[in-house]
């Protein structure tokens, strides 16, 4: 009940909505954590820290080179973590299966998609296997890859070079790869 | 006497702050509203005539797609694969694993084709069948561009109603 003299009331519903809502605007720049082998030697297989930058793809500013988080088209609630090789329109030109055969395909980027491409190729499962990408599936853009040192609290940022460091050869078991629903070589050999 | 002026100031500076907090607070209400539980939207174009006319307002819900309880018969906000820029509203035909079947070409035969839509992926397509683009050209959809689920129409007030899984 209110007397004279009372500090007027405060607004206490608006202060959990102020709170909630502060993580719409940290999602600018936000770290994310991924773990696979994908990705190598480029990002760890046992986890990196990486920032993510998600305002960039709403902009229409991913390029070939850039390292980006992309929601799975096999499953939605899926993050995978792969490079850009091919833009809308751009011409790719793949190694279909390269621990086994040097078949090599090339195709046309179709209109409102990318090609991913996992820097391991040996053992990623990406556009070659599940095909062009739609762009509106990008969430963001890696632009930092970092470390935390708990002891002296620590966030060293490694920035991302828009190609691997180096090509590496290493055969890996059938059973290393990440399969899912997949083209196989002979499927490719079939689609000529 | 600096000092003066800034004092005589200060009531007016903390008002104006505590008044930018409280719009801010706002914007920050209606931004997590739109992200994570409803929003309005506008439609044009005839795909999805008579369910909507070309005008209709909307109002979606983001519950559904984010939980991934979009089923069969909905009417989803999805974003386009060949515009990632374009938004379009279409029913769902299909979820990953439905056998659809559709007519190749409607103004010209009866030919039906028929394809089971992948594991991830919707199969969509508009009411206005003659006039739609949507699975039948574009092929299956991924779920994760599913944007948002339409389920009731605001304006014109006439058509003030609830949408449901069959066409109206």
């Amino acid at each position: 009940m209110l007397v004279n003299g009372d500090p007027r009331p405060k607004k206490f519903w608006a202060t959990p909505f102020s709170s909630l809502s502060f993580f719409p605007f940290c999602t600018s720049r936000k770290p994310t954590s991924v773990y696979g082998p994908s990705m190598l030697p480029t990002l760890n297989f046992t986890g990196d820290v990486l920032l993510v930058d998600k305002l960039s793809p709403m902009l229409g500013k991913v390029g070939p080179g850039d390292v980006v988080l992309v929601r799975s088209p096999e499953n939605p609630r899926k993050t995978i973590t792969k490079r850009i090789v091919g833009l809308e329109g751009d011409i790719v030109t793949f190694l279909v299966d390269p621990g086994r055969s040097d078949l090599s395909h090339s195709l046309v980027v179709p209109k409102g998609h990318v090609w991913i491409q996992g820097d391991n190729i040996y053992a990623s499962n990406d556009s070659r296997h599940i095909g062009p990408v739609p762009y509106g599936l990008i969430l963001g853009k890696v632009f930092c890859r970092g470390k935390l040192f708990l002891s002296d609290n620590q966030f060293d940022c490694e920035q991302m070079r828009s190609s691997t460091s180096w090509v590496f050869s290493i055969p890996m078991e059938e059973s290393q790869v990440s399969c899912g629903h997949h083209k196989t070589l002979d499927d490719w050999h079939n689609d000529g | 006497m600096g000092m003066n002026r800034l004092q005589e100031l200060a009531p007016f500076v903390k008002e104006a702050l505590q008044q930018t907090a409280q719009v801010a607070n706002l914007l920050c209400f209606l931004h997590v509203t739109n992200t994570y539980l409803c929003s309005i939207a506008k439609l044009v174009g005839p795909s999805m005539f008579p369910t909507f006319k070309d005008g209709n307002i909307v109002l979606t819900e983001r519950i559904s797609s984010r939980s991934g309880k979009v089923g069969s018969g909905d009417v989803v906000l999805i974003r386009s694969p060949d515009n990632p820029r374009k938004i379009v509203a279409k029913r769902v035909k299909g979820i990953e694993g439905d056998e659809v079947s559709y007519v190749l070409d409607p103004k010209n035969s009866d030919e039906q084709k028929t394809v089971i839509v992948p594991k991830g992926h919707v199969w969509i397509e508009g009411d206005n069948i003659q006039n739609s683009y949507d699975s039948r050209q574009l092929g299956p959809v991924p779920y994760a561009l599913v944007q948002s689920r339409i389920f009731f129409v605001v304006w014109p007030p006439k058509d003030f109603r609830l949408i449901g899984n069959e066409v109206s």
